[in-house]
């Protein structure tokens, strides 16, 4: 499928290089939260259940923060969809038009899987007295949701990336021309691999969140406790790691020929590899410390650590986009029409909106001291 | 026809955006007006010493947190969502206009999101003053998203200068901007006071309590219905000679339109001699019945906004039928079928013999079998029509607009579409292109109704 000529359409509103800067810095800062409940939704929802005494703790404050963890990623996901859609539209709109009611679907489920976090954590009031079957049945139901998010989302991209695969899933859902919404990309041989990555990255951040939850945010909780998160986020950032880098490789296995060239030729090749061991990093950081005191220091530096690793992550994942992307059309070789006076707006509500966060959340530390 | 058309049987795509942001809006003006509400009430509560008063906040608090942060804020994902599947054009041309609209807009959402969970997460470990801060740094907010989002949905209805100097900020501030600004935060301010009125009759059993709410919220709420007037009579004045003409053309509208003002002015006379005069009138049932009323205005205004811009998508700027209106004089030329990615690409596969030097052949698509011709025209009508008709049944289903009709009665009319009814988008195609639809259209006419006036020769179906 050719791309349409819309040179009468207004051009890209922003140098193509600034579209790329907020879909990855978006990508990268809605990670942290949307992992949180990818992975750790139903790693907190086990550990709860079955876990020891300081896995059930960490799983019941895990899922107490949830209702305000969903609403920051959904918040986060906003930008880089925002400058996807400005950037990369052409590629975007058919894919998910293919297979637009599953794309609904993500919101049809966000929906409850949302209302079913704040049941559950409305059941963990008063150390789990108020737990009801229904309440906790809702937990795990909002957690299943949101793996069936991921996997909505994998065949979304996925699909936007593969533009050759578009003329048969049309023809075969399709009424009248027209699409009946009801593809999904499951012969995409980067689907499985594509979601299975981002689960083991998500047990990563669901570690390193953990050290800093036991290190920031939990001045009531003992000793004891924050030994014992350490020695859980040791285990789930290793298992984490060993699962994003046999899901990464197999990723990498099925790539399309055009994908291979480009990521493993010179001098991609290094950021690819710095990519497939960066997860290594923060499970190195918490493995090695598990028995160690937990300092906030400590706690700073894997954070640093995994937010680089989600960095490379998407910097990498936005290389393979544009890649796969080129075979519609080059993005970056469109016309621009640079709306300089509204970006300024922009970056300076930006940073007086940073300042009013900031503000927020100065007064909010001050009042839990 | 430059993006794939997504067929939603009976309902048609469109509709589902309207559906999802009628729900929306109905949190979304709740979520400007209930902050604002929690501002100014938090700040008397605490300077009145009012302990009451203050615990029954933060209740509503709650309440208007699980609302408006989860399904308020899904909800407009959810618009979004669906404006990109079922109106990928109109979207692709807003986002690019608007992108730093919608970006600043979420800088003022990011900052709700934070002061609603402080607000409401540390209530009473908050000093007192910085509470109330907070709380209007959230109201604060949320009115100025309104004010943007405002800008961007009144952009669609009537561009203004932008069409000649493509400037953002003559987008934003289009002449439609002032009073759909003023109408939203009136209805901001008149939906917050409804859902206030419903939650305190539902939860409060202190007459003190009740009563005090009822007075303090019947002000703004008086206030909210007046913007809604003053704002309304101004989106009239600015509306686009054509969108006016629309509007005195359809009947549904006219009746529309009448039962907004109807609604308005009952909801006005409740909260005048309800809340205001007698706050003791203000049961379950009485609150239950003005939100009720105040809903149905607001969903009715919604969809007016949306109707009233036809043959437009984007005024002046994308049709209906997703296309721009510089594309029309070439598909009429070269074949509606041949323009578009996704409809040539059917041409390519199935009827590659009709395409000569890239143009639909007259002559050839003329010689095609009925069995061909209905095929060519279901396609073409998905992507001409489909938009705001739906086939057999369901949403202004084209069905039953044509019963009656004989073949030739339906070429003339998609050959004078816009000539036929002048808010429909002007017929985009070659006329052996308009002549497959006209054979699709009697392909699917129902039968004439048994007991209407006989046509000639008595026969029952044309």
């Amino acid at each position: 499928m050719d791309p349409f000529d819309a040179s009468t359409l207004p051009g890209l509103p922003a140098p193509f290089w600034f579209v790329e800067l907020f879909k990855v810095l978006g990508f990268t800062l809605h990670m942290v939260p949307m992992h949180l409940w990818y992975a750790g939704a139903v790693l907190a929802l086990g550990l709860y259940a079955w876990g020891g005494r300081h896995e059930k703790r960490f799983g019941a404050r895990l899922m107490l923060q949830m209702p305000v963890l969903v609403a920051l990623g959904i918040n986060l996901g906003i930008v880089p969809l925002l400058f996807l859609q400005v950037g990369y539209s052409r590629a975007f709109y058919p894919a998910t038009i293919l297979m637009a009611w599953f794309w609904l679907a993500i919101v049809g489920l966000l929906i409850p899987a949302y209302y079913g976090v704040y049941l559950y954590a409305f059941g963990l009031r008063d150390e789990g007295v108020a737990m009801t079957p229904i309440r906790r049945a809702a937990g795990w139901g909002a957690a299943a949701m949101f793996l069936a998010i991921g996997f909505l989302f994998a065949n979304g991209l996925s699909l936007t990336g593969n533009p050759g695969a578009w003329p048969k899933l049309w023809q075969a859902h399709s009424f009248g021309g027209a699409a009946t919404g009801t593809a999904l990309n499951l012969a995409d041989a980067t689907l499985w691999p594509r979601w299975l990555l981002m689960f083991g990255l998500a047990l990563v951040t669901t570690a390193a969140w953990a050290v800093v939850d036991a290190a920031w945010l939990a001045p009531r909780e003992g000793p004891e406790y924050r030994r014992g998160v350490q020695v859980l986020s040791g285990r789930v950032a290793l298992a984490g790691s060993v699962w994003a880098t046999i899901a990464g490789a197999w990723y990498v296995v099925v790539w399309p020929k055009a994908t291979t060239s480009a990521m493993l030729g010179f001098p991609t090749v290094l950021l690819t590899l710095l990519t497939a061991a960066s997860p290594w990093l923060p499970a190195a950081l918490l493995w090695l410390g598990r028995r160690a005191e937990l300092s906030r220091r400590r706690a700073a530096a894997i954070v640093a650590a995994q937010l680089a690793v989600l960095a490379l992550n998407a910097v990498s994942r936005q290389i393979v986009q544009n890649v796969e992307v080129h075979r519609l059309y080059d993005v970056s070789a469109q016309p621009t029409a640079v709306q300089w006076g509204p970006m300024a707006l922009f970056l300076v509500t930006l940073l007086a909106g940073a300042a009013v966060v900031g503000w927020i959340l100065a007064q909010v530390l001050k009042a839990r001291s | 026809m430059h993006y794939p058309w997504w067929y939603v049987p009976h309902l048609t795509s469109p509709m589902l955006i309207a559906a999802i942001a009628v729900v929306h809006v109905l949190v979304s003006h709740y979520a400007v007006g209930g902050g604002l509400f929690l501002a100014v009430e938090t700040g008397f509560a605490r300077r009145t010493g009012d302990k009451e008063y203050l615990a029954y906040l933060f209740r509503h608090t709650r309440f208007f947190v699980l609302l408006t942060v989860a399904f308020g804020a899904i909800t407009g994902v959810g618009i979004w969502w669906t404006i990109g599947l079922a109106s990928p054009l109109a979207t692709e041309v807003l986002i690019r206009t608007f992108v730093f609209g919608w970006a600043t807009e979420y800088v003022f959402f990011v900052i709700e999101i934070v002061s609603a969970f402080a607000f409401y997460y540390y209530w009473d470990r908050l000093a007192e003053k910085t509470h109330v801060a907070i709380g209007r740094i959230y109201g604060v907010s949320a009115w100025i998203s309104l004010v943007l989002i405002s800008g961007i949905t009144a952009f669609m209805l009537n561009p203004g200068r932008w069409l000649e100097s493509r400037s953002f900020w003559d987008g934003l501030f289009n002449p439609q901007f002032l009073p759909q600004t003023v109408a939203r935060t009136g209805g901001a301010l008149l939906l917050s006071s409804l859902y206030v009125y419903l939650h305190g009759s539902l939860t409060l059993g202190d007459r003190r309590l009740h009563d005090l709410i009822a007075r303090r919220s019947a002000r703004p709420a008086l206030l909210g219905a007046i913007l809604i007037t003053v704002g309304g009579v101004g989106w009239y004045a600015f509306l686009p000679e054509s969108a006016r003409a629309v509007l005195d053309a359809a009947s549904v509208l006219n009746v529309l339109v009448m039962l907004i003002f109807a609604l308005t002015a009952v909801v006005f006379v409740l909260l005048y001699l309800g809340p205001y005069r007698n706050p003791g009138w203000l049961s379950p049932g009485f609150a239950g019945a003005l939100m009720l009323f105040g809903l149905a205005a607001f969903s009715t205004g919604e969809f007016i906004r949306e109707a009233v811009r036809k043959p437009y998508v984007l005024y002046n700027v994308v049709l209906g039928n997703q296309i721009l209106p510089e594309e029309v004089a070439g598909l009429r030329q070269n074949g509606y079928l041949a323009g578009g990615r996704w409809t040539r690409k059917i041409l390519d596969t199935d009827y590659p013999r009709l395409l000569v030097d890239g143009r639909l052949d007259q002559d050839r698509m003329l010689a095609l079998d009925e069995k061909d011709q209905i095929a060519l025209g279901r396609v073409i009508f998905q992507y001409h029509c489909n938009d705001c008709h739906a086939i057999e049944r369901g949403y202004s289903a084209v069905g039953p607009l044509i019963v009656g009709r004989n073949r030739e009665m339906n070429l003339w009319t998609i050959e004078h579409l816009e000539q036929a009814h002048f808010f429909m988008p002007p017929w985009s195609g070659t006329p052996a292109e308009a002549r497959a639809l006209a054979i699709y259209l009697e392909s699917i006419a129902p039968k004439r109704p048994g007991g209407m006036y006989p046509l000639p020769g008595g026969e029952t179906r044309p």
